[in-house]
């Protein structure tokens, strides 16, 4: 069994700076989740406390069922690979595999046999008897790959392992990851800072921030029906726009859209549209009017960014409109594009709008969302 | 929300990349790491001999005659001090050292940034066989030299100024105005200095010289500060040299004041040990004012070896 | 219409060239002739004129400096006393290297970790780079005092005879081995921290994942990937071990009669004593060819088992 379990584990460093505060996360026996947030969420750390390479403050990380926090490393059956693969600069590709085999008394025939399975796996044959420094970033990066699997463990520890490839490689390498989970089925735990990783090798994703689990869910769910608004903002790309609207008698106006049954006691909230949910319409429908201020052409589609009008004068009548100052993004598919500084009608798709307490950023439910006509 | 305040850890903790861990510290700062154990007990054995240098040097002689030893004097006698200043003239020796030190330490910093950078960015006829010549000097130890080396100073104190020859200072002087490895030293570090910075001063108009002094040694200050502590240690601890040059004690440099009280008062421990304490504290003063450059002048020679 | 085509290089720009490199040239030769001047008298001028003292008989007094070819070289392949220092040497260069080579590589790894006071710790060891050969010598003089030292007294408690240390020639070559290991451990502490912390922590990490125990990793992992820093050391100390002079100066002048000496100190008795400048400096390029011939040999063994991680 390879379960893996934290359990309320908190990492504090001195006397008030949390790595970590009170994480718990359950991994059933060979699922693959990612920990996913950025720089200095955590999840390095909680990796790390897994490992057996620090130690928690509080909690307890299980393993199969065990508690593991005072064991070694070495003891816990687990293996590793690191962003600058950490691979033994003196030794060669075989040694290098042959490595923690040798640690635990291996015999020598029965080395030999694994490490050169491995290497043919990872098509590392021809490699064998070179050095690291002779090897490159993606030769490497399958070396660190075979010296963790070589061994067989029960979990498999990622860290940031395509982050140092460069973009063709990375999704060639992302794609092989998918590919030898499903084949060897072994509990995965991997930590990117990169959401693309996160959703398509998930299971499930944990997203990280300030040393605490924001949302674990699978793909679907974190994208579908984030849970606050750092996991709406994270993941996507590009990001989810979010806004702070006011609330006038339990209702929230915005971009030609209408949400009622608010709850009581909010003055405001924030409105959060994922890009892909606006249309571009003709000036007759109802929709929300907007003045492009510049698009950005990606072969597939275009990201257009435009500022919002937000009410005021009468434009049939030559009044002044009011926008927001935040830049919202749309993307729209690439036949459509724009010029700067013209208007145009923007129709939300009512389904696909999410609603945030202002202060907190907890997803609010419950509510009710209608398009409304152009309020003039 | 707790009330404690969550800062980012700094990266290079948290991605565990921060060397010079290896034993990871998950207590909170209250428990101390028992690698105090072990350190402890280290650094005193290390510091023991100038430990008890300095109990010996404020017991009476009697009290250091004793054995077993006394460990704690009874009072602390100051005036072994005094007495050992009266015994030898320490201040002078100490002034003779400085004064060699300082001069010698300036003029290697003037003259081998000079050599250096012609050696580093300057074209002219002769440049590789030259400063190959030059680098020969530094395999050749000093055991050789040192022979020929007194004929010559005796030479220049007879025939071009006594100030320079046999038992003066200028004879300590003189000879380490420049080191083949002061020049292959800087040479190395100016070579590192991104040429377009020169490029550029010369296009403005300045001088070859004004290069070298407004960009070039303005960015070389750690190299310079670098060569300054090592060449300042080498010149104040040398000893063979100037027991070869110098006679009269009024000349003396440290070491060799030193020598020359401790024959003269070998069984005066007191007197020796508080000779020596004096003798240690300039530089140990100017150790630990200057620590970051001597430790880094050290592992630059290391590293680059 | 035809259009003469411009001369690529015009006569003006030519002399503009070589104006500039005669002045880079002058400019040259006026930085780097101060220090040459000084090096040349200094530095080469003794090296040859070494070499033409060692064929010949001087003592440093009279300007008689008669030629006698090789009588120098074949003295010295017949002289007891200075097979007695060659001995001695090499006696304390074997013990010497190792010893501070070994005790500045575990100083390091203990000083090699983030607690509190570390820098406390580590400029402890790296004080004894600060105190002359002379000043220590004298301390270690006192410690191992055969009647009043602190050494001798710790013997007693633990029930170990007292020791003549300096008085008896075959102890005193030990006593001058552990004053210059100590002397020299802040240098071999220096430049094995520079070196470990080198090592990135990942590779350490790794190999605790692989199950190796904290021995292991430094047997395994650690010493390999210091074997340039230790190859550096083991030429630096060894070079410096074969000039020892000092300590045996102060201590012993090489006494009694010559059984603590060393090759540079009878040397050094030759010229400076003994007016007999043209041994010395035959015995000075002897030195100097073994000290080119040792350390040459170093670093071919150290090219085949040094690991260098580019």
């Amino acid at each position: 069994m390879a379960q893996v379990e934290l359990r309320n584990v908190t990492r504090r460093y001195g006397s008030d700076v949390f790595a970590l505060r009170e994480l718990s996360l359950d991994v059933a026996d060979g699922e693959f989740i990612i920990m996913v947030g950025p720089s200095g969420c955590g999840k390095s750390t909680a990796l790390r406390l897994l490992a057996g390479l620090d130690k928690p403050t509080s909690g307890d990380i299980l393993i199969g069922g065990r508690v593991v926090n005072s064991m070694d490393p070495g003891e816990r059956d687990i293996a590793m690979v690191f962003q600058n693969y950490a691979l033994y600069p003196h030794m060669s590709v075989y040694r290098n595999l042959a490595y923690g085999l040798r640690q635990r008394k291996t015999p020598k025939h029965e080395v030999d046999e694994r490490v050169r399975r491995t290497s043919a796996m990872l098509g590392l044959e021809s490699l064998l008897e070179r050095k690291p420094a002779q090897l490159s970033g993606g030769q490497r990066q399958r070396v660190a790959m075979g010296r963790a699997l070589v061994r067989e463990p029960q979990v498999f520890l990622l860290d940031e392992p395509l982050s140092n490839l460069d973009a063709k490689l990375r999704s060639e390498v992302r794609g092989q990851l998918k590919q030898l989970h499903r084949r060897l089925g072994i509990t995965t735990i991997y930590v990117t800072h990169d959401q693309v990783e996160a959703m398509t090798l998930g299971d499930r994703i944990c997203v990280m921030s300030e040393g605490a689990s924001q949302q674990l869910g699978s793909p679907q769910e974190i994208y579908e029906s984030p849970a606050n608004t750092f996991v709406a903002g994270f993941m996507g790309s590009p990001a989810m726009n979010l806004a702070r609207v006011p609330v006038v008698d339990g209702q929230v106006m915005w971009g030609g859209l209408s949400v009622s049954r608010v709850g009581p006691g909010l003055d405001e909230v924030t409105v959060g549209v994922r890009p892909e949910s606006f249309r571009i319409v003709g000036a007759d429908e109802t929709a929300a009017i907007a003045i492009v201020d510049f698009v950005e052409p990606l072969g597939s589609h275009n990201l257009v960014h435009v500022r919002m009008e937000v009410g005021g004068g009468d434009p049939r009548a030559g009044e002044r409109q009011v926008q927001t100052d935040e830049l919202v993004v749309v993307q729209v598919p690439a036949k459509e594009r724009p010029t700067p500084g013209t208007r145009i009608h923007l129709a939300i798709d009512p389904t696909a709008v999410f609603l945030f307490h202002a202060e907190s950023g907890v997803a609010l439910t419950g509510v009710e969302c209608s398009r409304v006509a152009h309020t003039s | 929300m707790t009330a404690h305040t969550v800062v980012t850890v700094p990266d290079d903790v948290v991605s565990g990349t921060s060397t010079s861990n290896l034993v990871p510290d998950a207590r909170g700062s209250r428990v101390p790491s028992p690698w105090h154990l072990v350190l402890i007990p280290i650094t005193f054995v290390l510091l023991v001999p100038l430990l008890w240098m300095l109990i010996t040097s404020l017991e009476t002689p009697d009290e250091a005659a004793q054995f077993p030893p006394t460990l704690v004097p009874h009072a602390i006698r100051w005036t072994n001090y005094p007495d050992a200043l009266n015994a030898a003239p320490f201040g002078q020796f100490f002034l003779n050292s400085a004064i060699v030190a300082v001069i010698v330490v300036l003029s290697n910093l003037v003259l081998c940034s000079l050599a250096g950078y012609a050696f580093a960015r300057l074209r002219f006829p002769g440049k590789s066989l030259l400063f190959a010549s030059l680098m020969v000097t530094l395999m050749v130890p000093f055991q050789v030299t040192m022979i020929p080396e007194f004929l010559i100073v005796k030479w220049l104190g007879i025939n071009v100024a006594s100030g320079v020859g046999i038992d003066h200072l200028g004879a300590l002087i003189v000879p380490n105005l420049v080191t083949a490895f002061g020049i292959f030293f800087l040479r190395q570090f100016f070579r590192t200095i991104p040429v377009e910075l020169e490029e550029a001063a010369r296009i403005d108009g300045t001088s070859r010289i004004g290069v070298l002094f407004k960009i070039v040694l303005p960015l070389s200050l750690p190299a310079l500060s670098t060569l300054a502590a090592l060449t300042f240690l080498d010149s104040w601890n040398n000893f063979l040299w100037p027991l070869i040059v110098i006679d009269s004690q009024s000349n003396m440099t440290l070491p060799l004041g030193l020598t020359f009280f401790q024959s003269a008062h070998a069984t005066q421990w007191t007197l020796l040990m508080a000779g020596n304490v004096m003798s240690l504290l300039p530089m140990l003063v100017i150790f630990f004012a200057a620590q970051r450059y001597f430790v880094r002048s050290v592992a630059a020679t290391g590293l680059k070896g | 219409m035809a259009v003469a085509a411009a001369p690529t290089s015009s006569r003006p720009g030519r002399r503009l060239v070589r104006r500039v490199a005669r002045s880079e040239s002058a400019t040259g030769w006026l930085f780097a002739s101060p220090a040459t001047i000084f090096i040349a008298i200094f530095g080469l001028l003794p090296i040859a004129w070494s070499l033409l003292l060692s064929f010949q008989k001087a003592d440093l007094l009279t300007p008689d400096t008669p030629w006698v070819g090789t009588a120098n070289y074949r003295q010295m392949a017949n002289d007891p006393l200075f097979a007695g220092a060659i001995q001695h040497t090499i006696v304390y260069t074997s013990l010497f290297v190792p010893g501070t080579i070994v005790v500045g590589f575990l100083i390091a790894v203990a000083l090699n970790r983030k607690i509190r006071g570390i820098s406390i710790y580590r400029t402890a060891a790296y004080v004894t780079m600060a105190v002359s050969s002379i000043s220590t010598a004298i301390v270690f003089l006192w410690l191992f005092d055969p009647v009043y030292g602190v050494i001798n007294y710790g013997l007693s408690l633990l029930h170990i005879p007292q020791q003549p240390f300096m008085s008896d020639p075959s102890q005193a070559l030990f006593v001058i081995v552990l004053m210059t290991v100590w002397g020299w451990t802040g240098f071999a502490v220096v430049i094995y921290l520079a070196a470990l912390q080198g090592i990135p922590q990942d590779v350490l990490d790794a190999a605790a994942i692989d199950g190796a125990s904290r021995l292991t990793v430094l047997r395994t992992i650690v010493v390999p990937l210091l074997s340039p820093a230790t190859l550096f050391l083991v030429v630096w100390l060894t070079i410096n071990a074969l000039q020892l002079f000092d300590e045996v100066y102060l201590s012993t002048r090489g006494g009694p009669l010559y059984s603590t000496s060393v090759v540079v100190y009878y040397l050094w008795d030759q010229a400076f004593r003994q007016f007999n400048a043209g041994y010395a400096a035959a015995m000075a390029y002897a030195l100097f060819l073994v000290i080119a011939l040792v350390t040459a040999i170093q670093f071919w063994l150290g090219n085949k088992f040094v690991h260098y991680s580019s």
